[in-house]
Order: C-alpha cells, then structure tokens, then sequence
C-alpha cells in the first residue's frame, strides 16, 4: 500500500468527482420519487440503461450525434415514467411493493436489452469521447466533463423549482401532508405523473451521459444499484442537491480509496456508508 | 386433525426422492431436482424471518455466501472431512446473521424498505470483505481436489441426497415453526409488531431467533452448494440472484404458508429450466420480472394466499375446531367470583411524567387503582388520558415517576414483560392482527401475556373461551377485516382478558358505536368486573361512564383535576369549569 | 350559503355523523359543540372534501358539491384550518401562505390578502422566513387561520382552534375570529370550549355521538340541560 503521487491522487479525485456526478443525477430521480410520491423505482436504473442503448444505436449505428439523441429520449422516458406512476397509482401500492414490482420491471427490460444487443459490452465510440481538456497534469475527458455540467445544471433547476415555484411547494406540500394539501386545491394526480415523468427523463438524461463515458452491458444496472442509493439516503430523500454532493463525496471517496489500496475494496466505502445511515438515521427514510 | 401427519408425508417423500439416484435416471432429472432441491431450501429458509415475521431480507445471499466460502475453505485449505464441514456453514452463516440482527433489530425505524436495504448492503461488504481477504483474495476457491462423500452411486448423487435431506429439515422446520407458539408470535410481530411487544411477544429474541435458523439453513444450502459447482468465486456467490429469486419465489408461492416457498421454488425451476435451451434463456430473467410484476399488482398474498381463500389449503393450517374437552381451567361464571371490597391497592401511580418534545402530556400524575373495581378516567382532548394509558402498558417509556404493581416498579420495562406482569390494555382504534384468524388473534394474548401458555394449542383453547364470552365464537375463524366494528371491539376485549390479567385498561372502548350496541358493551364490561378483573376505564360517553365507574378521576392538561365518586366529580366547580368554560360554572 | 342535508359520515368502520342537517347562512358564524367523540372533527372534515359522506348532501352556495374530487373543494370557496394546525412544518410560514394562495384566483389577489392577513396578525410578520415547525402553538394556529385566509374564502372552517393553547392565547384567538366574521366571511366553528365559543357566535348547535341534539342562538343553549348532559352526563 504505498501512498501515491500528488498527481496520482488529484487525478483520482477529479475521476471521483466525476463518477460521483453521474452518481447524483442518477439519484436524482430516485429520491425525488422515493421521497416526494412515496415510490421505490428500481426500474430508474433500468430507463437509464434503455436510454443508454438507445443513444448507443442511434450513435453507432445511426451516427446521429449522440446528444441530439436526447431530443427523442426525453419525452420516451417521460412517458414511460409517467405510465409507471399510473400502476403504482392505481393499484395503491406500498413503497415495499413498488420496490418489488420495479424490481420485476428492471429484470423485464435486462431480458429485453440482452436480446436486442446481446451481453457483450458495448462502447460508444463518438467524437466527444476522443477530446479532453488539460489542466496542468490533469486530464479532463469531456463526456465525463458534460455529465458534471448536466448534473450541475440539472440539480439546481431541480432544486430551483422545488424552492421558488408554486409547483415545487405543493409537491413538498402533498409529500408532508396530502390531505390537507388536496384542501387547499392542489391536484396530487396531476403532479405526480408530472413528478414521476420528469424523475424518468433525468433518468433517461444520466443513461446519455453513461454512453458517452463507459461501455455499458445489461448486467452492470445492477452494480449502481447500491452506490446510488448510498448517495440518495446520504443525502436525504426528496432532497434535490443532496445526492449530487453525496453523491460526489461516495465517489471521490471511493476514488481516493482504490488509488491508496486497491479497486476491489472501492464498494465497502459506499455500502458500509449505507449501512451506518441506515441504522443511524433510520428516521430519515420514512 | 392432520397433526401428525404432515411432518409424517415430509419424511415419507424424501425417503422416496432419496431412492431415486439408485433407479439409475440421467443426470439431467438428478441436476434438475438437485436444483429445486437448493431452491426449496434457500426460499423456504428466507420465509422463515421474512415471510413469517415481515422483515423482507434482500441479504440472503450474504448467508449463503457464508455457508459456501466456510464449506470450501475448510474443504480445499484446512482439508476437512466435507460433511463436516457443513454444520460449520450452517453454524458460521448463523452466527453473522445473529451478529448483524443483534445490532440490526436495536434500531426501532428498521423495518420494511431499510430492514432491505440494509441486508442488501451487508452482502457487498461481505463479498467485498471475503474477496480481499486470504478467503478468497480474487481468484476464487477450488474444491475439485475435495473427495465427495460416498451416499450415493456417483458424485451428483450423493449431492443431491446431501440437498435432499437439507430440503427434509427445511421444511420439517418451516412447518413446525408454523404451527408453534413461536410461529405465532413471528406473526403477531408480522402484523404490528409495536401490538405484539405489548401483548407479551419478546420481539426482539423472537426475530434473533427466527433470523438464526433462516441462515443456518442458508449456510447449510450453501455448504452442500459449494461442493457441487466445485469452484467458487464472490461474484457468482454473492451477485443478486440469491436474493431476489427468493423474494420472488416465495411471493409467488405465498409467504404466510409453510410450503408456500417450496411451490413457488419448484415452479420457477421448471420455468427456468424450460428457458434453459438455445436462444430463449434470454428471455428467462424477463420472464421472470413479468411475473413479479404480475404477481404484485394481482397475487400479492401468492398462489396459496389464493387458495385459502377459496377455501382450500386448510390442510396446513391446523385451524380446525379446537377441540372441546372440559377445560382444566373454566372462567368463573357471572356472579360467581367475589367482588372484592375495593380497598385492597393493585396499582400505585406516583410522580409520572411523560413529554414529547417538550410538550408535557402528563404531569407528575398520582393515582391509586384499588382491586376489583372500574376507574373511570375522563379528561378534555390533549388531557392526557390516553398517554397515561400507554405508559403503564409500555407502549411510551416515561420521562419519570413509578408505577407499582404487587410490590414491582414496571414503569419503564419493555412492553412484553409489563404484559407478562398481567396487565392488558385495548386501543381507541382496534389494532387486531390483520391477516391472523380472530381465533388465533386471541390465542396470542393467551399464548405470551400473563403467565403465558406453553403451547398453540393451548392457546387456541383458551382463546376459544373467551370467544364464547364476548359472543364471537362464531367468527373464530374469521379475518378481523370481516368483523363491523362493534365486533372488533369485543375482540379488542377478547385478546385483553385471554391472558387472565390483572389490570385491564379500556381506551375509549365505546366510541364510535350505536346506543345499542353501548347497551351491550357495558353489560360485557360488567360481566368482566364481576370476574374479579380491575379495569381501568378512559371514555367520553357519559352515561356509560355514569353506570358503570365505582370512582372517576378527571385529567386536565396532563395533571389530574379531581377524583371521587362519579357525581360528586363531575359537579365539582373545577371539573365543570374545565370542560364548559368559567362562565358556565 | 351552506347546506348540509341529512349527511351520513363513516370514519373507518365507525358512525362518526348520523343523518345531520344543518344550514349556515351567508355571514353567519356557526359554531358546533359537543365532547370529544361527537363527530365534529368529522363533520368538517367532510365539509372540507378530505372525507367523503356515505349519504346525504353537502350544498354549497345551491351547487351540490358533495362528490366532488378534495382538490375541487377549495375552488367552490371552502377553506379549512384543521384540528391541531397541520401545518407544513417542513416549509416556512411564508410557503404555508403561499400554499393557502395556490389556485388560480386566490394567487392572483397573493400580495394584497398577505397585507390582510398580517394586519390581522401582526406577529407573523417577523416569522414569515422561519421553518413552521419551530413556532409556538399559538404562532401556528395564526399560521393555519392565515393560510386559509389566502384561499380567499367565502365559507371558513375553523376545527378547535384552542386546542392545546394557553387561555390568554385563546382569548387574541377569538378576537381575531370575531373581527374575520365581521369582514363578512361565514364561519363555522367547532369547539370544545363552550363558552368561548358561544360568546363570538350567531348560531349554535350541539352535537352528541353523531347527531344533533339541540340548536339556536348561545343564551337559549346554554340554559338548556342538553349541553351539561352531553358533557358531564350530569
């Protein structure tokens, strides 16, 4: 275990930071979802990678800029997120259910992506992922830059709406208290399939970003499922720019940590972080 | 009854299955029942903690993990005969699980979704942990040097006869467990686990126990596993499927039933097995979350959920008619037991106190209760009546002051021993067991307040007669959710006396029902005062509280007002102020 | 302005308001008495939209609105201050106001009903950036009387404002309450201080496990032998 050099150790906090980015805006939806409408949406994961692939074939296959991809994801995802709000919905499910039944729908859409692109991983090659910026001995690749910009913007737009907005008020309002809110006029339906379609899309936005910076398989869904959640209870349900800084935090963490020792021991620090929020703050899930 | 007679067809069928491997059948059905085998096992073992007692465990795969790594290091590195090395797993996988349950079970808030969460976590850090350790270290274990311990006619033979008797115990333990004293106290912590603590169930030694035997049974599995893929690496032991093939196969199959895992296992073995060839194994994993999906939104009680409710599945039950010998020992008739002159003290209040943030609900509150009498406790909204309630029963810990019963200072135990100290108390809003029989809602409180019965059984007789009492002996075998609300409050009533306490607290026994059925209420009230039970009376229906309370003490603003006979109370200057306002005094 | 005809309330599986017809006219401060248990909780509740009634009608203004989804029910002109406050103790007070002001209408007239309410209750002027958890009883139930005062409704209903206050608390309280019904607004108000109650009201009534048993003006009530009785049972 030999402690590393400076720049070493500075590179490996920027591909932290960076990491932890796509942590946040991948969390982003989730807390929101689990949070303000009460709803476990493991099927987040499975959005982001659909849109991943999806980018990836118009990209590749296609060669459509991969961002311009985005114009058409967007509102994919919106409305499959939306049409999940309307099972959990009508069917009232429990946040345990919705869990469950998420669960179900991520295993669906792995099935459905291994049989249209195969397990083989798949990577991107696009003109974004060739540039990088140089900051003294630092690199910078821009996809991983792009993300940090997207998550950046994205969680403060987030954050402004649920902060200044009249919208963002009766969405913090319903998620407190929905009865009394629904008395002072305020349709709980209409914004949760708003909520849940927006959660969706940030999903969709993440999966992009994904294509852009890593190879992706269906198999690997699984393994952010943990470290995303780390960053949303870290950073606290329904909050908007908590799990981009704790997300940021488990990822430089994590960075630092795999440069000092080794990479295998990276997943201890976010999954022994989990559980310690779990049994501290349990309170804070609710 | 059938008492006997399953455990008897358990054995009989794994004696039968273990002939199998000498009727020389391909490979393929001996890989294939292996299999199922493995699956029983690990979902029926998972049902135990997770189905019985509603602590949903995504970490399963952590204690099979255990089991498979203790199996395969003692084997390869230490060169342990290999059946020896499986009670190890079992006991290695079982002592994490009580490990991480000792701490786990501590925190109130861990229920549900973070009780999941939770064990998902410690399943990466234990792979992470096991993966960077001599115990592994990354390239994985090797048992293929590991002698095959000679049961049947070849390897997989005697693997499968290894899986076979684990499946055997299994399951013998999942239906023993079922229809125990402590299967029912898993459900009682299933239903409302805060209601079971009060009513006597050591819930925190009962979830230990229950998560012991689930991953020692998920160690052994994975012991036996070990040997059979013969290499073993982290990824391929501690990755999600464990996990989750056992959430799934057990809701599919029906949680609540002693074999319902076992169904769901068998069916999703033959599912998968189907998939297996050519180009559709990709498509079992989708077939797989379809019927998650299909399950939750239409089946979420499972295929035997199902059945019983259309009647069938009672085989397993045990919920025939008790039966009806003379009971050994007969409630007093009305008018039997001698009412005590009530001056003897049961229960000495003194100095308690109880805040919540700051708010002060009761006030340096003294009282006397006196034997056998009914004590009628009144009080404006927010006077803090029914928080006196909750602290003598356990359900708050006070802030200070002691309540003393025969001569013991209970404030502060936990709930369960106050319960075992004979007292029982009913809630304003009925909180019965939702998805246990009325029967058997009854048969808790006998089973695990007061003294405590030692066995289901006997707790079901018991329950029986105090169904009779509160003339609900014809919905013994109903779900509370099919009761109106009149009859849930006798059941309230029911689960309070079955322990045969010493003190009953009655919190708002009478709101919401009919003039009619008030009549009927207070006379069941009289009839338990006539039993000898002291009762502790909170109410707001006047004219029952007129009848019925030998004294009254009035509750203001967390201190008591006034207390005395009932007339003289309530036109007490104070008391009457308190309620209509000065002007009106 | 307000009719309730023979309305029927279940609360869970209870009875909670049996067959109860009542009128409040345009202006008029009703207030509802009765012990705890009576159902009077419920009653407003249902008023209010959060619960539905299993017979009867709720006719507001000639409209029957009683089927009517709960976010519609604050467009029709009723707005409620709820039993024990509820406010959205994790917003500030100035969000609570704002919430009261959400739809359409009341949003547009938000500045000048804000100078309204806080002429009202100049004591929440201080308090308009502070979490609403963190004020006292008496702050909140101004906070809770005021956010539904954004609403800018025509029908106020007021479920135990003096629960858990101080008396001299209650005594500002009830000031308050009478200078709102002057400005023209009806009220009903349910209470369990009677006579705090009957002091600021036009009209009266009395309800007892769910059904009404007496009504009229405050003087002839309180000499009536149905308020003791359902109070004291004496």
């Amino acid at each position: 275990m030999s402690f590393p050099s400076w720049t070493l150790l500075s590179q490996s906090v920027l591909s932290g930071v960076f990491a932890g980015a796509l942590y946040g805006l991948l969390g982003l939806g989730l807390g929101l979802s689990w949070g303000l409408l009460r709803t476990i949406n493991l099927a987040h994961f499975a959005f982001a990678f659909l849109s991943a692939y999806i980018c990836y074939q118009l990209a590749a296959v296609s060669h459509v800029d991969p961002l311009l991809t985005l114009v058409g994801i967007v509102p994919l995802m919106f409305a499959l997120g939306a049409g999940l709000h309307w099972l959990t919905d009508r069917f009232r499910l429990t946040p345990f259910s919705s869990l469950l039944l998420t669960f179900g729908c991520m295993g669906i859409v792995e099935s459905l992506m291994q049989t249209l692109w195969t397990a083989d991983p798949r990577k991107l090659e696009s003109h974004y992922a060739e540039m990088k910026f140089r900051l003294g001995p630092l690199y910078l690749p821009i996809p991983e830059v792009l993300t940090l910009l997207l998550a950046v913007a994205i969680t403060v737009a987030v954050w402004a709406v649920l902060r200044f907005t009249d919208l963002g008020k009766a969405l913090r309002a319903s998620a407190e208290d929905a009865p009394v809110a629904a008395a002072f006029g305020i349709n709980q339906r209409r914004n949760g399939f708003l909520l849940a379609g927006t959660c969706s899309a940030i999903a969709g936005i993440a999966g992009v970003c994904l294509a852009l910076s890593s190879s992706i398989s269906p198999s690997q869904m699984y393994a952010w499922v943990g470290v995303v959640f780390a960053a949303v209870m870290l950073g606290g349900l329904g909050s908007a720019l908590g799990p981009l800084v704790a997300g940021i935090v488990i990822g430089v963490s994590e960075a630092v940590t795999m440069a000092v020792t080794s990479p295998s021991w990276a997943p201890l620090v976010s999954f022994t972080l989990l559980i310690l929020i779990l049994l501290l703050r349990p309170g804070r899930i609710r | 009854m059938n008492a006997r007679r399953v455990p008897a067809g358990i054995v009989a069928a794994g004696l039968l299955m273990g002939a199998l491997p000498f009727l020389k059948l391909p490979a393929f059905y001996e890989s294939f029942l292996y299999l199922a085998l493995f699956w029983i096992v690990l979902a029926t073992s998972w049902n135990i903690l997770s189905g019985y007692a509603g602590y949903f465990s995504f970490g399963h795969g952590a204690f099979f993990g255990a089991g498979v790594y203790t199996s395969a290091t003692l084997a390869a590195k230490f060169n342990w005969p290999f059946l020896w090395t499986l009670p190890m797993a079992a006991l290695v996988a079982a002592a994490i699980g009580v490990g991480v349950g000792a701490v786990v079970f501590r925190v109130r808030g861990v229920r549900g979704e973070v009780f999941a969460l939770l064990t998902l976590a410690v399943t990466f850090v234990l792979a992470t942990i096991v993966g960077n350790t001599p115990i592994d270290g990354g390239p994985g274990v090797y048992l293929n040097a590991v002698p095959v311990p000679k049961l049947g006619p070849s390897p997989t033979s005697s693997l499968y006869l290894m899986m076979l008797a684990a499946a055997v115990v299994t399951l013998l333990a999942s239906w023993a467990i079922r229809h125990s004293r402590f299967g029912a106290g898993l459900f009682a912590i299933h239903d409302d686990e805060d209601a079971a603590e009060v009513m006597g169930v050591p819930t925190y030694r009962w979830k230990l126990a229950a998560l012991a035997v689930s991953c020692a049974l998920a160690g052994l599995a994975g012991g036996i596993h070990a040997l059979f893929i013969s290499y073993v690496t982290t990824a391929e032991t501690f990755n999600l499927t464990v996990p989750l093939t056992v959430v799934l196969m057990s809701i599919l199959g029906g949680t609540r039933h002693w074999a319902g895992p076992a169904i769901g296992a068998v069916a999703i073995t033959c599912l998968l097995f189907a998939f297996t060839g050519g180009e559709y194994a990709v498509l079992g994993k989708g077939v797989i979350g379809l019927i998650l999906v299909i399950g939750i939104l239409f089946m979420p009680e499972g295929v035997m959920g199902k059945l019983r409710r259309k009647g069938i599945g009672s085989l397993s039950e045990g919920a025939a008619r008790p039966h009806l010998h003379p009971h050994p020992n007969p409630l007093p008739q009305a008018g039997e037991g001698v009412r005590q002159p009530a001056s003897e003290v049961l229960l000495r209040v003194n100095g308690l106190s109880k805040s919540f943030r700051g708010l002060k609900a009761l006030s340096n509150v003294s009282l006397e209760v006196r034997k056998g009498e009914i004590l009628g406790l009144l009080g404006p909204n927010g006077s803090g009546k029914s928080t006196f309630i909750n602290v003598v029963s356990g359900h708050y810990l006070p802030n200070g002051g002691e309540v003393w019963l025969d001569g013991r200072n209970i404030a502060g135990l936990p709930a369960h021993e106050i319960a075992r100290a004979g007292i029982a108390r009913t809630y304003q809003i009925p909180r019965p067991f939702a998805q246990m029989s009325v029967l058997d809602n009854v048969a808790v409180a006998a089973m695990y307040a007061g003294r405590g019965l030692p066995s289901l059984d006997a707790g079901r007789r018991e329950a029986m007669q105090w169904l009779e009492f509160t003339h609900l002996a014809g919905k013994a075998q109903s779900l509370p959710g099919e009761l109106n609300l009149h009859q849930r409050k006798f059941l309230e009533l029911a689960r309070a006396l079955a322990s045969r306490p010493k003190l009953v607290l009655l919190d708002e026994v009478l709101c919401g029902l009919t003039p009619t059925e008030i009549q009927s209420a207070v006379e069941q009230i009289r009839r338990i005062r006539d039993q000898g039970t002291t009762i502790v009376f909170v109410e707001h229906v006047m004219d029952a509280v007129m009848a019925l309370t030998d004294r009254l003490v009035v509750f203001d603003q967390g201190s008591m007002l006034a207390e005395g006979a009932p007339r003289d109370v309530m036109q007490s200057p104070a008391v009457m102020s308190a309620y209509l306002g000065v002007a009106h005094a | 302005m307000l009719e309730l005809q023979q309305l029927t309330v279940a609360y869970g599986e209870a009875r909670a308001v049996w067959d109860v017809s009542l009128q409040v006219a345009k202006g008029e401060l009703l207030c509802v008495v009765g012990p705890n248990g009576a159902g009077k909780t419920t009653l407003v509740n249902t008023v209010a939209g959060i619960l539905k009634p299993m017979a009867g009608r709720i006719v507001m203004d000639g409209h029957d609105i009683s089927l009517l989804a709960p976010h519609k029910f604050c467009e029709a002109g009723i707005a409620l201050v709820p039993e024990g406050r509820r406010l959205f103790t994790g917003m500030t007070v100035a969000e609570n106001l704002d919430i009261g002001s959400y739809l359409p209408a009341a949003k547009a007239r938000r500045r000048e009903t804000l100078d309204e309410v806080l002429a009202l209750f100049p004591a929440l002027k201080a308090k308009l950036p502070a979490p609403a958890g963190e004020l006292s009883g008496g702050q909140q139930q101004m906070v809770a009387i005021g956010r539904a005062l954004m609403a800018g409704p025509r029908l106020l209903l007021l479920d135990e404002p003096s629960l858990g206050l101080s008396p001299l608390v209650v005594v500002d309280m009830f000031n308050a309450i009478r200078k709102i019904s002057a400005s023209g607004i009806t009220i009903v108000l349910v209470e369990q201080n009677v006579s705090m109650a009957m002091r600021v009201s036009h009209r009266a009534c009395v309800l007892e496990l769910g059904r009404i048993v007496a009504e009229g003006s405050p003087d002839e009530l309180m000499k009536r032998p149905e308020i003791r009785q359902a109070y004291l049972g004496v």
